[in-house]
């Protein structure tokens, strides 16, 4: 404003405009609250049992940022093709999405970076001379071996089958993890120059004694041993253990099935042996205990086994066998009903008297659950029920022995027995640097879960003033700020296609598939730069970063409105009283 | 050039070719088509301004006050229930001097609830300080606009053009729209000599508690004045410009006319043919055309009407437990003269869209000659 309207008292504004600059009393003053911008915790980074950065990857997979997308994923996860296809994706039932429409597809993004290259080659960060042995070469046993190798540790891994990946290869069919990308993401771990011996039985070829003169020993051995069914007649010619089944299919070896097969049991192996046994021409028939939404399977496995048709007995259990000439020709049942709720939750099958019922089959294949063969483990070591005894930093009740995944107490998924494998290469280095747990417990567990990440670990003295170790709940999404889009269906292959062979049932999503999905995150607790609280604020006292998160707040002239807190869509600023 | 327009897309046609920069607007009936146009324009390009979508009229105005402060040309548009509900922010526009021109589609207040047109709503507004022109065809509402904006940057007050819905806004009619260089050569850009900047940071609206309050109110009723001869500028210079002129007050056949109807809006068309036909007969009739409402003219209302001996003013709204507004201000201008004073007759009619049709206009005129005297402030015609 001129200096000579403001000399001349006699020429007033036409409206009440003051002549003074009023940068003496700038709207900051007013404030006693101020906003932060702050990182909390998404409820999907909170469910990963991987400890994936979740929010991370799917940020930058929408900025068609794939290799450094895949660079997040694998530090903490050497997994990234086989998750992003067989995990049961609990980030995805944590989703803050589904209180508009649809939690967002994680692991068809996952699947989709997988197939890039890293933006980095995977490579130890310094040579250290401990030794350590890892023994069973499955998701627990060569994440650790990863792991460990990145710190710089020499790791052999003893494998007893001819092949890495134990229940991924031997377990899984072709049709849901293709081996070319089981062996892409294997193939990325030996990169790191860990050692393999194959055909090479912990306790029998090596004797746990020698084992037990290495620095450290990881025992994933993982759950191979068959729970029997209890009834008579388990010897009989046509009936098979559903691994050892799923194991001779996935290792090529000659199978005869029978025709009419029936399948018991009502988990992933039960599924699996179904879908193999009709991608093989049998006519499978599976006999569950109880109904379908009490299946412990991965729900949208059973659904895509009911589209290909295969049938299933609800409510039944085996009673017996019956045999000619020492070939199974039928499974005798028995009706079941629910009644009250076991301790896990679901309701407990009791058999109707009377109810018996046979089925004529020639091949039976028994999926009932599988166990620690806890006869070859080292001499006495601490066993928990049907485990291996383990604390929460995967420690057994031996020195320098570690223990996860099936062969440990953890959840027999994938995904667990990949977080079980880090929790022990930290854990292990640690010991060996001498560093106490208790502290780690604070600084490495991602939110109440108390999943592991080996990137918190390793930025743990670079102090992030914007962590707020606080989950983002649905109710503090804002969800005015986004509108309803459909999750983006994945492609699956032809329905006959899919029973004639052992492709892939699910071809993923293409590039613009995972574009839009991408964009269907809330980014909880992060900023992704929308500009939501630069838009609202009232005094412009909002500077948008150049990166995430890189907001600064210009303190002159915020007072404290809260606006930006109240209208950030995903909670990623709080206010504080200003001291 | 000559199209065939409707009175809302008149009107924006008017706003872009005046090159209105901010435009916030709320739909409502019969405005809407006003500034679905101007948002279209805004789309595709014709128009260079930023369309700002609000949730309400009061929002409207709240953000063409900010933009008009910040130094732009800023246009809404509103009608009915959204003038009233703005009615707060109205004071704000013109206590802060602010140039904002606001086209209102004429429209009544429910309920009963009603769409149709009277002047209810922008009746309600005059103690507002927005100046207030009515117009009588599609081709004043356009050329109402654009003279709008030169008068209220030179006065800096806040103009609302005022258009009786449905008879012109929803009622084409050849309209010929100006070219835009002759318009850029009529009204030059908006300079404002006070203008929010952040980087030369001054309170705007600051509390005022002691005489300067009262300085500041009566600057605003001084601008008002001199709006009466800026608008007869403006219009003199639209006319040497684009060959059509309206005036503050339009007078029509007034000489030796005992009977003088007086109008705002499209009654005037309709009072135009019977002022014809019953001159015809030899009866002595004349009317004037009110364009400007707000600053009231005066002077015009007292040279133009003084000489006659009955005024029918015909008012489309009442000041419920007084009369017809305009009535009531055409007998206060006309109390101060010397001498005898004409008697007004004050005539509630066309509400809420009540069709004003010859025959009640030629009873109108034969009342008030044969009664000499009104018999009561207010007389109803239709009911």
């Amino acid at each position: 404003m001129s200096n000579e309207l403001a000399a001349d008292p006699k020429r007033l504004p036409p409206a009440s405009i003051t002549f003074s600059d009023m940068s003496w009393n700038r709207t900051g003053s007013w404030r006693y609250l101020k906003p932060r911008f702050v990182h909390k915790i998404s409820p999907c980074n909170s469910a990963c049992p991987a400890g994936n950065d979740v929010e991370g990857f799917v940020f930058l997979t929408g900025e068609g940022r794939y290799q450094e997308a895949l660079q997040l994923i694998l530090e903490e996860s050497p997994f990234p093709g086989v998750c992003g296809r067989v995990c049961y994706h609990p980030c995805e039932s944590s989703c803050n999405r589904k209180t508009l429409d649809e939690a967002i597809s994680i692991a068809g993004i996952e699947r989709f970076v997988s197939q890039y290259e890293p933006l980095h080659p995977t490579k130890p960060e310094k040579a250290r001379q401990r030794r350590i042995a890892v023994v069973g070469s499955g998701p627990a046993g060569l994440t650790c071996a990863y792991h460990l190798a990145k710190l710089g540790y020499r790791v052999t891994v003893f494998e007893k089958a001819t092949a890495l990946g134990g229940m991924l290869r031997l377990g899984i069919p072709a049709y849901r993890l293709p081996r070319a990308i089981l062996d892409r993401d294997i193939g990325r771990i030996l990169t790191l120059g860990v050692e393999v011996k194959t055909e090479c039985c912990a306790g029998r070829d090596v004797p746990w004694q020698d084992l037990m003169a290495w620095d450290a020993v990881f025992l994933a051995i993982g759950a191979h041993n068959v729970a029997s069914l209890g009834i008579e007649g388990e010897r009989l010619e046509g009936v098979l253990a559903g691994t050892t089944f799923l194991g001779a299919l996935n290792m090529g070896h000659p199978i005869s099935l029978g025709r009419r097969v029936a399948i018991i049991g009502g988990g992933n192996t039960a599924i699996d042996c179904a879908r193999a046994a009709l991608r093989l021409g049998s006519q499978p028939l599976i006999v569950y205990r109880r109904t379908r939404d009490q299946m412990p399977a991965i729900e949208a496995e059973v659904e895509e086994a009911l589209q290909e048709g295969i049938e299933v007995e609800w409510l039944a259990s085996p009673v017996s066998l019956r045999s000619k000439n020492g070939h199974v020709t039928g499974l005798e049942c028995i009706r079941n009903r629910l009644t009250e709720a076991d301790e896990g939750g679901r309701a407990r099958p009791q058999p109707i008297p009377g109810s018996e019922f046979t089925l004529d089959v020639d091949g039976v294949i028994s999926a009932v659950g599988e166990l620690v063969d806890t006869k070859n483990l080292p001499g006495n070591i601490r066993i928990s029920g049907l485990a291996v005894e383990i604390d929460s930093w995967g420690r057994t009740s031996l020195q320098r022995v570690w223990a996860g995944g099936d062969a440990g107490t953890d959840p027999r998924m994938v995904v667990h027995a990949i977080g079980a494998g880090k929790r022990a290469a930290l854990s292990m280095h640690a010991h060996f640097v001498g560093e106490d747990t208790a502290a780690l417990d604070r600084e490495v567990r991602v939110g109440p879960n108390g999943y592991v990440s080996m990137q918190r670990y390793l930025n743990r003295d670079a102090i992030d003033v914007k962590a707020v170790p606080e989950v983002v709940k649905p109710e503090d999404v804002n969800l005015d700020h986004f509108e309803p889009m459909d999750r983006v269906g994945s492609r699956t292959i032809d329905l006959n296609e899919r029973v004639r062979g052992f492709s892939e049932v699910n071809e993923g999503y293409d590039e613009q598939a995972v574009a839009q999905e991408a964009h269907r995150c809330f980014h909880c607790g992060a900023c992704d730069l929308c500009g939501i609280c630069f838009r609202f604020c009232p005094d412009l006292a909002i500077k948008m970063g150049d990166v995430p998160g890189n907001n600064l707040l210009d303190e002159f002239y915020c007072k404290g409105c809260g606006i930006c807190a109240e209208e950030c869509p995903r909670s990623a600023i709080v206010m504080e009283r200003e001291r | 050039m000559k199209k065939v327009l409707m009175g809302d897309h008149a009107v924006s046609q008017g706003v872009r070719l005046c090159r209105a920069q901010v435009i916030a607007a709320y739909p409502i009936t019969p405005q809407t088509f006003i500034v679905e146009e101007l948002s279209e324009m805004c789309a595709d390009g014709r128009l260079d301004a930023r369309f700002i979508m609000v949730e309400s009229e009061h929002s409207a105005m709240a953000c063409v006050i900010g933009a008009s402060a910040a130094g732009s040309r800023v246009f809404t548009a509103t009608s009915s229930h959204g003038l009233v509900l703005m009615h707060e922010v109205l004071h704000w526009a013109a206590g802060a001097r602010l140039p904002v021109v606001m086209a209102n589609v004429n429209r009544t207040l429910g309920p009963p609830w009603n769409i149709l047109c009277d002047h209810s709503d922008s009746m309600a507004q005059r103690d507002t300080g927005w100046i207030q022109l009515y117009v009588e065809s599609n081709q004043e509402a356009l050329d109402t606009v654009i003279q709008a904006y030169r008068i209220a940057e030179q006065v800096q007050l806040p103009v609302m053009v005022n258009l009786d819905g449905f008879f012109l806004s929803h009622t084409a009619e050849v309209v010929d729209v100006p070219d835009q260089q002759q318009v850029d050569a009529f009204l030059p850009a908006f300079t404002p000599e006070f203008k929010l900047d952040i980087e030369d940071p001054h309170t705007f609206g600051a509390m005022c508690l002691d005489s300067n309050f009262m300085r500041l109110r009566q600057g605003i009723q001084q601008a008002m004045d001199q709006s009466r001869e800026v608008t007869v500028q403006v219009d003199k210079a639209f006319g040497d410009m684009f060959g059509r002129y309206y005036g503050v007050v339009e007078p029509y056949r007034l000489d030796g006319a005992e009977t003088i109807l007086v109008t705002a809006g499209t009654v005037t068309s309709t009072s135009r043919v019977v002022v014809d036909s019953l001159r015809e007969k030899g009866e002595p009739v004349g009317l004037l055309k009110i364009r400007m409402l707000r600053p009231f003219p005066f002077e015009w209302i007292r040279a133009l009407l003084g000489e006659a001996r009955q005024i029918a003013v015909i008012d489309r709204s009442i000041s419920y437990g007084l009369s017809g507004g305009l009535a009531a201000e055409i007998r206060s201008a006309l109390y101060d003269l010397e001498g005898a004073h004409p008697q007004v007759f004050g005539y509630i009619a066309g509400l809420g869209g009540k069709d004003l049709v010859p025959e009640d206009i030629e009873h109108m005129v034969f009342q008030c000659s044969e009664q000499r005297r009104p018999p009561r402030e207010d007389l109803w015609i239709g009911v």
